[in-house]
């Protein structure tokens, strides 16, 4: 059985918690771009300068990349692999777990070393942790019934 | 796993199109991209071979608008419906919060209808998630060959399911089967 969250909840406390830690890691490390996302495919927070739309595309492709690498793990005897990593001419692209639900994409040009992209991408995993800790023990609280129904009812205003 | 975001006031659901190979999950897909406004909606993202089978997803990310103050937003995936990509399929399904079951209403694809729900099914109790929202879609109703309504509900054991007829190609039920699944979801959030 591979059970998993029916929901995630993330505050404006978190989101400016993970901001913050992401924009000092675009300085000190020197990536294009974080993305976090989930093994579902789920953008969760992106920084840098890469465009909406495409962290919502990067996420989805990522997931799936992931998915498909663990897949191979699996054949070879492994349980995960815990990440995987693309070399481009001018781009790379670095995904790797950070908890047993969550991805973190960093994008690199091809001016870093892959030691250092190995290096930032844990370091960058390690400071996330704590806070998607939190993000997974604060109880999910239900939305009221009227929050429910009023969604229901303007349901049909958005089609 | 709907993805709640207070900090955009946003909240995201998964919705995958599943069924058996060329049953129209794309051409569903399709069609939403070509009938909705520009700017709610993302990039179309297609990994299809070059024959143009969807090789392990089509990925459309849509904005519906807002409701009580929160932007709602669709992510919507297609799976391969090839026996060959069971694994993806799986792998697609995951954390889905709602299904658009796309069946092939052709007499010939009986067995395969039946296979690709059973799939599925057996899919999501792997996922513990045996409750999953999915509305049914009976597709190209216009082949000259189609299974009557019935015998196809009840091949697929559809009594008092949603269900919609469908010929995608066209257009038709393709954006009430969106609504349908859209309105199960927000249901269960």
């Amino acid at each position: 059985m591979e059970g998993q969250l029916s929901s995630l909840v993330i505050t404006k406390e978190d989101m400016e918690t993970i901001d913050e830690l992401f924009s000092q890691y675009l300085v000190d490390s020197q990536a294009k771009d974080i993305i976090l996302l989930n093994k579902s495919g789920e953008l969760l927070a992106k920084s840098g300068t890469v465009t909406r739309e495409s962290a919502l595309a990067v996420s989805a492709l990522a997931a799936g990349v992931f998915s498909a690498t663990n897949e191979l793990a699996k054949l070879l005897g492994e349980h995960e692999f815990a990440l995987t990593f693309h070399q481009g001419k001018e781009t790379n692209i670095h995904i790797s777990l950070v908890d047993p639900l969550t991805l973190l994409a960093v994008i690199f040009d091809n001016k870093a070393p892959i030691g250092a992209i190995r290096f930032w991408a844990k370091k960058i995993s390690a400071s996330i942790l704590p806070v998607l800790q939190k993000m997974a023990a604060v109880p999910h609280q239900e939305p009221s019934e009227e929050f429910r129904k009023g969604l229901q009812d303007e349901i049909d205003n958005l089609f | 796993m709907s993805l709640i975001d207070f900090s955009k006031s946003e909240i995201t659901f998964k919705i995958v199109y599943y069924g058996p190979a060329m049953s129209g999950k794309t051409t569903n897909l399709g069609w939403i991209y070509r009938a909705i406004p520009d700017k709610v909606k993302g990039q179309f993202t297609s990994i299809a071979t070059e024959t143009e089978r969807t090789l392990f997803f089509d990925f459309l990310p849509v904005e519906l608008g807002s409701v009580k103050g929160y932007k709602i937003r669709l992510s919507l995936y297609t799976v391969p419906g090839q026996e060959l990509y069971k694994l993806t399929r799986k792998s697609v399904l995951k954390s889905v919060d709602g299904i658009v079951f796309v069946a092939d209403s052709s007499g010939a694809r009986r067995d395969d209808n039946i296979n690709n729900l059973a799939d599925m099914t057996r899919n999501l109790e792997e996922y513990e998630q045996p409750d999953t929202p999915v509305v049914y879609q009976l597709n190209k109703r216009d082949l000259p060959d189609v299974m009557p309504v019935d015998q196809l509900m009840d091949e697929l054991d559809l009594a008092g399911k949603p269900v919609y007829l469908g010929i995608a190609s066209s257009g038709v039920s393709v954006m009430d089967c969106l609504k349908g699944i859209t309105r199960e979801v927000v249901s269960k959030i």
